[in-house]
């Protein structure tokens, strides 16, 4: 029989506090196959680790129990612990008395026998285990980062700075993101695109980057170390290689269509770049626009084009290559304000969303920076912002803070006074929320020195009389309702996930919320890390943020990216499934119940009545393998097994707690 | 049975046909046993053995799980079909034990199977796949059907007369009463149920949903499984059968009439059903191999209550 220790912690008198440490030692100590029982404050702690090594040269012990916290904590401390003194680290078992029992009971008799129990099934448990070795997984050094905004372009470009390749890849056909849309920065008001162009002209031009605009990702296979991305580069009908970007083609296009860039406030031509300082700045033909792709008549930018790079015979080009880490940064869509109707979005011409205002209020925009309302072009007087229009509002299932919109809001407040030192701004607001450096500064500078009246209430109706809006709403402050002659409406739309963010997460085998933002694998410690490995998250994807924020989680994706890449071979997760291929009758239920697509029937020679026969049997890719034991329950021979939990380990567990 | 007389004339030319020809190497039916009302199984490798192959309203086993025993041999089979029979041809091409190529699936006609009284069996009156639903070639006029249908070919007004699927509304009925005990009740009941077990295999063997290459119960690990006939292994081995087929029983109620000590096994297996049904909506097994059990597939959307 195995030769077992058992180490009780008190951790201080979080667990001693509910339990009778000693009992359970004592109780221990009594059971067949261990060997040695001692208790102490800190098992964790230095002291405590040194006293389990000791224990087990002295002991001879072919595995220990911890009974502490919950092994979230500190299992991997103990398996270190039993690596450094010779043992399989697979070879100990945390037993959780801390989260799983003292925390939860008050009554100290009651909590010392469900100790005494837990602790037994762990001794049952660790009696049956085998040691566990881990696979190596080849790293891919080559990263790819999903999404060119500046979350993305700070992911690139910090991995290309630590000298590995790069691919940064938009399904846009300049990179930017909506940073590039914005006018002026919070809290200092230096202008965004001169603060982003420079870093989207370094990023494109780094030697360890690709830049791989107009292209979706199509499907994902592989692994942390080999993921093998199925990339559709879209049709853009001009040859990047010949193209100089002289922009003859886009002034000759007589087609005209809404500008997506602008907000549909502008046009642009069917041939077009979506901004001025548009990167890579050549342009694309819009295929559904362009009268030479619809009709066959037209051709005006192929015959003025003086390098012939037009190519109207131009297809997808679906490309696979191999990746070892995946930075998904891929943003966020504004909401949609139609969803209010009392505030006539989308129906009322001068109800707009904040982007529209940043696109008015920006020098290159539709209006050469002049603020000029939507309908008739006049200067508004009396302009009228409401804060929470598709945030904080359960009604409209978006029950979460958009985090930017209080301090956007201040920001165009302040820009407006300056452009139009004649208007006034009322800003309806549920909370004024401005955490950040020199945000709440910020905000009291609106109010102060910029006049921006805050009015603290939520905003029932928009109508139209004559060419004013009439907006009516309550002043909770004061208890009574106000009404507001309004020129222009600003409704500070939340942010939302982009509308295929699911898809894209589907792909990409990584975990959304009820909303759509992506899921990192601890809100606190690991929040760039997604469940899957080798795949992190920058920027709002993850959840609303600013760009602050999202320039800090593009550099950490980074660091994390990075820090696979240095390694030439991963070390794998031995606590992963294993198939008996004796046991295995290759019905493949396994195959079609794995959701990470780890398991696959591979041919399997044997000899079987005297005949050399091939039959299927499951295998699994270490790699891929999440140890989610969906395939061990599914399993009808029990062929399926889970290192670490096994069925014989579950089943001694389960018996040693009947047999009390 | 007359309406059968041409069926059996048709099914012994056949098989000698695919046996001289060499399209087959053996064929799987049933033969007259010692008692008129007994129809057996019976395998023949030999064109000269066809005259024995013979098919009445006796001819209750189900064929399938015998295709197992061919799962490493790359001849073909010959099978004759009932529709609770080609379900298990279906399970067993489901969980890739053979292959479409190892086997010739030939429909018949199903009359209706009685037991010695000459009474209709109560699986049969329940019954909602009485044709078969899949076949490579039928005899006896049959229709295949993937849906639920009445009884079709030579024997479809026989089969009506005695009442094939006549209750199939209530297959539910069994558990129905069970759900509407107590928990102490149920418990009494499965324990008088379970002490009658003997553990003869009977109900695993005769499975085509059972086709593991090793059943645990066979197995040498220790503590896992104890093979001796008490309380609760008996209660171990009956749930962990029962656990091993959800979603994959084909209904065709063999264990339960192959069972010696009349446990009621197919009330466990529908209960299973039910359950499984009101989680993921209807799925009748065995029916179409392309369509993965609720239990076997991973999808985003399924439902997570207990989270």
């Amino acid at each position: 029989m195995k030769r077992i220790g058992v180490f009780v912690c008190h951790c201080g008198s979080n667990i001693a506090h509910t339990v009778d440490c000693k009992q359970v030692a004592d109780e221990a100590a009594a059971m067949p196959g261990v060997v040695h029982a001692q208790e102490y404050k800190y098992m964790c702690s230095e002291p405590g680790q040194v006293l389990i090594q000791e224990a087990v040269k002295e002991h001879n012990l072919d595995g220990y129990v911890v009974t502490a916290c919950s092994p979230r904590m500190h299992e991997t401390t103990f398996r270190k612990c039993a690596g450094r003194c010779g043992l399989n680290p697979y070879m100990v078992e945390q037993v959780n008395i801390r989260e799983h029992c003292s925390w939860v009971h008050a009554d100290k008799e009651a909590g010392t026998e469900k100790a005494i129990d837990l602790m037994r099934m762990g001794v049952a448990k660790v009696l049956k285990n085998e040691p566990l070795k881990a696979a190596t997984i080849p790293m891919t050094k080559r990263a790819l980062v999903i999404g060119a905004g500046i979350a993305g372009i700070q992911a690139a470009l910090d991995i290309a700075d630590n000298g590995f390749p790069v691919t940064l890849l938009d399904r846009e056909h300049s990179i930017g993101g909506r940073m590039a849309q914005i006018d002026k920065t919070f809290p200092t008001l230096d202008c965004s695109a001169c603060i982003l162009t420079p870093k989207m002209v370094e990023v494109a031009q780094h030697p360890n980057v690709e830049l791989m605009t107009y292209a979706e990702v199509e499907s994902v296979g592989g692994f942390i170390g080999s993921f093998d991305v199925t990339i559709r580069k879209k049709a853009r009908y001009v040859d990047t290689k010949r193209c100089t970007g002289c922009g003859a083609c886009i002034q000759k296009c007589p087609s005209k269509v809404p500008s997506e860039f602008e907000m549909e406030m502008g046009p642009r031509k069917s041939i077009y770049v979506p901004f001025p300082q548009a990167v890579p700045n050549k342009p694309v033909i819009d295929a559904p626009h362009c009268r030479y792709l619809q009709t066959g008549k037209c051709g005006i930018c192929k015959k003025i084009c003086p390098t012939d790079a037009i190519r109207f015979d131009d297809q997808d080009e679906v490309v696979t290559e191999r990746f070892g880490t995946i930075v998904v940064a891929t943003g966020y869509q504004q909401f949609d304000i139609s969803a209010y109707e009392e505030y006539g979005g989308g129906r009322i011409p001068d109800v707009i969303t904040g982007m529209h205002l940043e696109r008015l209020l920006n020098a290159s925009g539709p209006t050469s920076g002049k603020i000029k309302r939507p309908s008739d072009g006049k200067e508004p007087k009396n302009i009228v912002f409401i804060k929470c229009v598709g945030s904080r509002d359960e009604a409209k299932n978006r029950p979460y803070c958009s985090k930017t919109c209080c301090m956007y809001v201040a920001k165009q407040a302040t820009l407006l006074k300056e452009k139009l030192p004649a208007s006034k701004s009322y800003i309806f607001y549920m909370d004024v929320r401005t955490g950040g450096k020199n945000y709440e500064e910020f905000y009291r500078r609106t109010q102060v020195d910029y006049d921006g009246h805050y009015i603290r209430g939520r905003v029932s109706k928009i109508f139209q009389v004559g060419d004013r809006l009439i907006v009516r709403g309550d002043d909770s402050l004061l208890g009574r309702p106000v009404e507001i002659e309004a020129d222009l409406v600003v409704l500070a739309a939340g942010m939302d996930p982009q509308h295929d963010a699911r898809e894209l997460a589907r792909t990409l085998g990584i975990a959304y919320d009820a909303h759509g933002w992506y899921t990192e694998a601890h809100p606190k410690l690991k929040p760039v890390e997604t469940q899957t490995g080798g795949i992190f998250l920058a920027g709002a994807c993850q959840g609303p943020k600013d760009i602050p924020d999202s320039v800090a989680q593009g550099s950490a994706a980074a660091v994390k990216a990075s820090a696979l890449l240095t390694k030439t071979e991963l070390t794998g997760e031995p606590m992963i499934a294993q198939c008996n291929e004796a046991m295995c009758s290759g019905c493949g239920l396994c195959v079609t119940i794995c959701p990470y697509k780890a398991i696959t029937r591979q041919p399997k020679q044997e000899r079987i009545h005297g005949k050399m026969r091939e039959r299927m049997v499951s295998t699994i890719n270490s790699g891929l393998c999440q140890g989610c034991g969906a395939c061990t329950v599914a399993c009808p021979s029990s062929a399926m097994n889970m290192g670490g939990f096994s069925d014989e380990q579950i089943m001694a567990e389960v018996d040693a707690l009947c047999q009390r | 049975m007359k309406e059968l007389h041409n069926v059996n004339v048709a099914m012994r030319t056949l098989a000698r046909e695919l046996l001289e020809s060499g399209t087959v190497a053996g064929v799987y039916g049933w033969k007259k046993g010692s008692r008129p009302t007994l129809t057996s199984p019976l395998y023949i490798q030999d064109a000269a053995k066809a005259d024995r192959l013979a098919y009445d309203q006796y001819a209750v086993s189900n064929l399938s799980a015998l295709l197992l025993d061919h799962r490493n041999n790359d001849k073909k089979r010959a099978i004759f079909v009932k529709g609770c029979d080609s379900r298990g041809v279906v399970r067993l091409l489901q969980d890739q034990q053979i292959t479409p190529e190892q086997v010739l699936v030939i429909g018949l006609p199903c009359p209706g199977m009685v037991d010695e009284a000459g009474s209709l069996l109560t699986k049969c009156a329940e019954c909602r796949f009485p044709n078969p639903v899949m076949a490579d070639q039928v005899l006896g006029g049959v229709e295949v059907s993937k849906q639920p249908s009445a009884p079709t070919g030579v024997t479809a007004e026989a089969a009506r007369k005695v009442g094939v699927g006549s209750r199939a509304g209530e297959r539910m009925a069994q558990v129905a009463q069970l759900e509407g005990k107590t928990a102490a009740e149920k418990e009494a009941y499965w324990a008088e149920q379970h002490d009658k077990c003997i553990r003869c295999y009977a109900c695993r063997n005769v499975c085509p949903a059972c086709n593991c290459r090793d059943c645990i119960f066979d197995t040498e690990k220790k503590g896992w499984v104890s093979k001796a006939a008490t309380s609760s292994a008996n209660a171990f081995f009956a749930i962990t059968r029962a656990m091993h087929v959800a979603g994959r029983c084909v209904d065709c109620g063999e264990c339960e009439r192959v069972c010696p000590m009349d446990i009621p096994i197919m009330t466990v297996n529908r209960k299973l059903q039910q359950d499984i049904e009101a989680l993921f909506g209807p799925y009748d097994a065995g029916v179409d191999e392309t369509v993965v059990p609720p239990l076997g597939r991973y999808q985003t959307d399924d439902p997570e209550e207990f989270l």
